[in-house]
């Protein structure tokens, strides 16, 4: 297996977003699902990943509440707010022209 | 509202902070837990899966401190401590901590009071709708000599009203003397006579009642009247039933049909306001600009499109009346702009100089930070060694600056409420009911919102200054010096750059000072041509319906004469229209000197007509020229004289041949009789803001009476004792005539000058700050940078340095910081003071003994700012000032 790769400045708060906009989801489910989406190519920084999300809270694009765990544990559940789902949208918008714009760099040059 | 659920959030973070911090705890021990037994589920063993979720995971206090980073609560914990430290830091300095808090607070709360007054009378004169489209509008003959009085004639008046597009309503009014029947007596009474719209156009809905009706402006039908707030409470105790009760007014019953609000007293402050309702005859009149006019403007129209149809509008007036309107042209100026013609330049002048004084609190102020900076040099860089940011120690300065600029801030406000109640009853009310907006001056939210930004720019200007003057600390040197720090060149630039604004600002501060308070001691002595000690004046007006024709104003103000001259201790007693002081102009009138009769109408000269009794000139002192003044002789029967002042007699018959020669009031086929002249008199100076001496022509109260009179007499003891016996012998010549204005002609001088003199005194405590602020700061800056010279001169002294050069040194410095402050302030004071010559009357641009003087005065503060440490530091010990450290 490769080493996995590192994920871009910023790239992570993307992830998140995307990964919660389904379903609240509590902080190890998030880095699971990140891998197994991305079939083991991304592998969040687990240590990283909760500064990424108190971050996130604190600017007000996602809230997090205590709930019950599928095993019956308390675990901090975080969701999307409002305004987070607007920020994810254009956020997703940008990621995908900008992939789009390197993508066709690449091919051309 | 995310930034406001962010706030909240960090706030929350902050208050709860041991729970949020378990609560971080509990989410990553959670985290490694769900790691571990998914590990332990794909085989490995409790430790082993321990052990790699730990490694895999990192280090657990590192991330739990940068979750604490992104919760943002450092930053405000960071700000806190820096509060802390600099609440702290102040404490251990009173003395310096009062003294910047006061001298800002001084600085802020001046521009606050300012403020308070600038925001109330210019921005704020009236509380009407839509102040800005609303105009005054008057006809003149477009040769303003001086300040006319803006009048226009009923006629064109009317036709303004029917035939313009620009304005949405016309309303006409002039005042009315009245007076009140009250329980057999009669009390005067100032009102106003309105065209039926006049509330209409101001946009005035009463308080209580109705407004006027057009039916009431037919003679006969205006026996209505609507009463002010003030009046209503203040005669009528407030009295809820008075709506439809009657009160009499001039003898006549009128009907009171409505109270408008309390806030309303345009066009000044009257006790009530009747319909104005002209005669057929009356409102046919073009010779006579008998009204005041006020309109609003339509919506979209500007002044000048207003102006073009106007002049328009008088083209056509002069064409199909040529024999009236000839020359006559209509003007218009916002109802705003019209009040403080005089005194605006004043007032931003006072705002301007408020401005100066709190910079040079500020430079003052950064010079004592400063200092204490450089005895914080040490700590600085240790912070700075120890891995503080410049952005990091820039919070800690500001956060330092912050307090105590807030803490100025909030003395300030109180500063400003004292000063504001001191600024409103330090002028006599009797003056200031007449300027509107007055009463509105007061501590709003408005001036508190500009106390509270001043504070806040105070604060950050200061900051910067500090954080300006610590950049660059050399680490390694200051860590390594063992003494108290020194100073670099940039730094002693910068605080001789602070010394150099200092000086300069405080000449022009005190130039401007000295040139007002010269324009006010010009202004109080303006008044020449008379002698006002000793003299009362009393205002006497007769009402049109009971005294309707000449004989009857002349029998009662004959009596009234005889009997003022017949009190013991009255030397003169006297009629005439307008005293000298009244505030008000004398009406004009355009004339035509027999034998130059080929003049257009449009180039007839204009005089100010007076009309006076005989003992006039003598009651008032003022000087006879030539001929004779007027004599008891020239009555109804005897010829018709006249009397012209010396200015008149000058400009019409510069050859000195005035006497004998004919004159006639308006054009040369006009009704006048002509009028004979019979004497020339010195000239007179009318008021304080008109600066042009104007042509004269005195009229014998006999052959020209007049029901509004002012009379004038002259006692050997105190005047105001003489009050009453007038008013016994006024009433016994007419019980219900009141009397209006009774004050001596002196205290009427002053009153008039009122406004001008509370700036003059407010100048001049203006210029008393700045003058010590900047010496303070001067002497401040030299004493300290000649304290950190002791060493360098204790080494000097040692080597064999004459003292006597040394001292030549130290004061060669002082004087050249001074120098070149004084050289960069000359021309900008001179500047200033070409410009206030032509705004301020009274004031004459550059006067070089303000201007030297100051100069002298700066640099002999400078000479003595120096002298003082410089002696202390040659007469130390210079042992002493070596082991100084």
């Amino acid at each position: 297996m490769s080493k996995p790769t590192d994920l871009v400045q910023g790239t992570l708060d993307l992830l998140i977003l995307k990964t919660i906009a389904l379903e609240p989801m509590h902080g190890w489910a998030i880095a699971q699902r990140i891998r197994q989406v991305s079939k083991d190519v991304l592998q969040v920084n687990q240590g990283a990943l909760y500064p990424a999300l108190h971050r996130l809270e604190q600017q007000g694009w996602i809230t997090a509440e205590w709930g019950e765990s599928e095993n019956n544990r308390r675990a901090k559940y975080y969701s999307l707010t409002k305004s987070g789902k607007k920020y994810l949208q254009s956020e997703q918008a940008n990621w995908e022209r900008l992939s789009a714009a390197i993508g066709l760099v690449l091919k051309t040059a | 509202m995310r930034w406001l659920r962010s706030i909240s959030n960090r706030l929350s973070n902050l208050f709860h902070k041991d729970t949020v911090e378990q609560e971080t705890d509990q989410e990553l021990r959670f985290h490694l837990e769900r790691e571990i037994t998914q590990r332990i589920s794909h085989g490995m063993s409790p430790e082993e899966a321990r052990r790699s979720a730990l490694l895999e995971f990192g280090g657990v206090e590192r991330f739990k401190e940068e979750c604490r980073e992104a919760r943002g609560v450092n930053r405000i914990e960071s700000l806190l401590s820096d509060l802390r430290y600099g609440l702290r830091s102040l404490r251990r300095s009173p003395g310096f901590t009062i003294v910047s808090v006061l001298t800002l607070a001084l600085g802020i709360g001046a521009n606050s009071a300012i403020f308070s007054m600038v925001n109330a009378l210019l921005l704020h004169p009236y509380n009407f709708h839509n102040l800005d489209s609303l105009v005054r509008v008057w006809e003149d003959r477009g040769t303003q000599e001086g300040f006319d009085a803006r009048f226009i004639a009923p006629a064109d008046a009317e036709d303004l009203r029917s035939t313009n597009g620009v304005f949405e309503g016309l309303a006409t009014y002039n005042y009315q003397s009245f007076g009140l029947g009250v329980e057999g007596d009669v009390l005067p009474i100032l009102g106003c006579k309105v065209s039926a719209n006049f509330f209409d156009v101001l946009a005035v809905t009463p308080a209580a009642g109705r407004l006027f009706t057009t039916a009431e402006e037919q003679p006969g039908a205006d026996q209505v009247a609507i009463l002010s707030y003030g009046s209503w409470q203040r005669r009528f105790g407030g009295d809820p039933h008075l709506l439809g009760k009657t009160i009499t007014l001039n003898s006549r019953a009128y009907t009171i049909v409505g109270i408008v609000p309390k806030d309303f007293d345009y066009p000044v402050p009257v006790e009530l306001w009747v319909p104005l309702a002209l005669t057929p005859a009356e409102k046919a009149d073009r010779t006579q600009l008998s009204l005041s006019a006020l309109a609003r403007l339509k919506t979209g129209i500007s002044l000048s499109q207003a102006g073009a149809v106007l002049t328009t509008f008088s083209r056509r007036l002069e064409q199909e009346f040529p024999k009236t309107n000839a020359g006559r042209a209509t003007s218009l100026l916002q109802l705003r702009k019209e009040l403080y013609m005089f005194t605006l330049p004043l007032f931003l002048l006072l705002q301007a100089a408020a401005g100066f004084v709190l910079l040079l609190a500020c430079a003052n102020l950064a010079n004592l930070v400063f200092a204490r900076m450089i005895g914080r040099q040490r700590e600085i860089a240790l912070r700075a060694a120890l891995g503080a940011g410049r952005a990091r120690l820039g919070q800690l300065f500001l956060s330092e600056t912050f307090l105590y600029s807030s803490a100025a801030g909030a003395v300030a406000i109180a500063v400003s409420f004292a000063s504001v109640r001191a600024l409103r009853t330090s002028i006599p009310t009797g003056w200031t009911k007449w300027v509107p907006g007055w009463d509105g001056i007061r501590v709003n939210g408005s001036v508190l919102a500009f106390t509270i930004l001043a504070a806040l720019g105070v604060g950050l200007f200061l900051g910067m200054a500090t954080l300006l003057h610590t950049s660059r600390v050399e680490l390694n040197k200051t860590l390594k010096e063992t003494g108290t720090g020194t100073v670099t060149r940039t730094k002693r630039r910068v605080r001789s750059a602070v010394v150099v604004v200092q000086v300069m600002v405080a000449l022009i501060l005190l130039v401007c000072a000295g040139l007002t308070i010269q324009g006010f001691v010009r202004l109080a002595n303006v008044y020449q041509g008379f002698e006002p000690a000793s003299v009362l004046r009393i205002e006497i007006s007769l009402p049109e319906k009971i005294y309707t024709d000449n004989l009857k104003i002349t029998n009662f103000y004959q009596q009234v004469l005889r009997g003022t001259a017949a009190l013991s201790g009255v030397q003169h007693a006297s009629l005439v229209t307008n005293p000298p002081a009244s505030n008000v102009d004398s009406d004009t009138t355009s004339f035509t000197i027999e034998g130059l009769a080929a003049l257009k109408p449009t180039d007839l000269p204009s005089a100010d007509l007076q009309i006076a009794s005989p003992d006039f000139f003598g009651t008032l002192k003022i000087p006879f020229v030539t001929g004779h003044v007027f004599l008891d002789a020239d009555n109804v029967d005897a010829p018709r004289v006249s009397v012209i002042s010396r200015s008149m007699a000058s400009r019409f018959w510069p050859k000195g041949d005035a006497l004998g020669h004919r004159i006639r009031l308006g054009a040369q086929d006009s009704n006048e009789p002509w009028l004979t002249i019979v004497g020339v008199v010195g000239d007179v100076r009318q008021n304080w803001w008109n600066p042009v001496t104007r042509p004269v022509i005195y009229e014998p109260f006999a052959q020209a009476p007049q029901r509004s009179m002012t009379l004038l007499l002259r006692s050997t003891s105190n005047p105001t004792s003489y009050a009453s016996a007038i008013r016994d012998v006024v009433r016994q010549s007419d019980p219900a005539i009141a009397l209006r204005g009774i004050n001596t002609l002196e205290e009427e001088i002053a009153d008039s000058i009122a406004i001008v003199r509370i700036m003059g005194i407010l100048m001049g405590i203006f210029g008393i700050v700045a003058l010590s602020l900047s010496s303070l700061g001067v002497y401040g800056v030299l004493s300290e940078s000649v304290a950190q010279r002791t060493h360098e001169i204790g080494i000097r002294l040692a080597l064999g340095a004459n003292p006597r050069d040394l001292m030549k040194l130290i004061l060669g410095q002082a004087l050249k910081l001074t120098g070149i402050g004084l050289l960069i302030a000359v021309p900008c004071a001179v500047a200033i003071s070409r410009a206030m010559a032509s705004l301020i009357f009274g004031v004459v641009s550059l006067d070089f003994a303000i201007l030297g003087g100051f100069t002298v005065l700066l640099l002999l503060v400078a000479l003595c700012a120096g002298y003082l440490p410089a002696r202390r530091a040659i007469g130390v010990d210079p042992m002493v000032c070596l082991r100084y450290e």
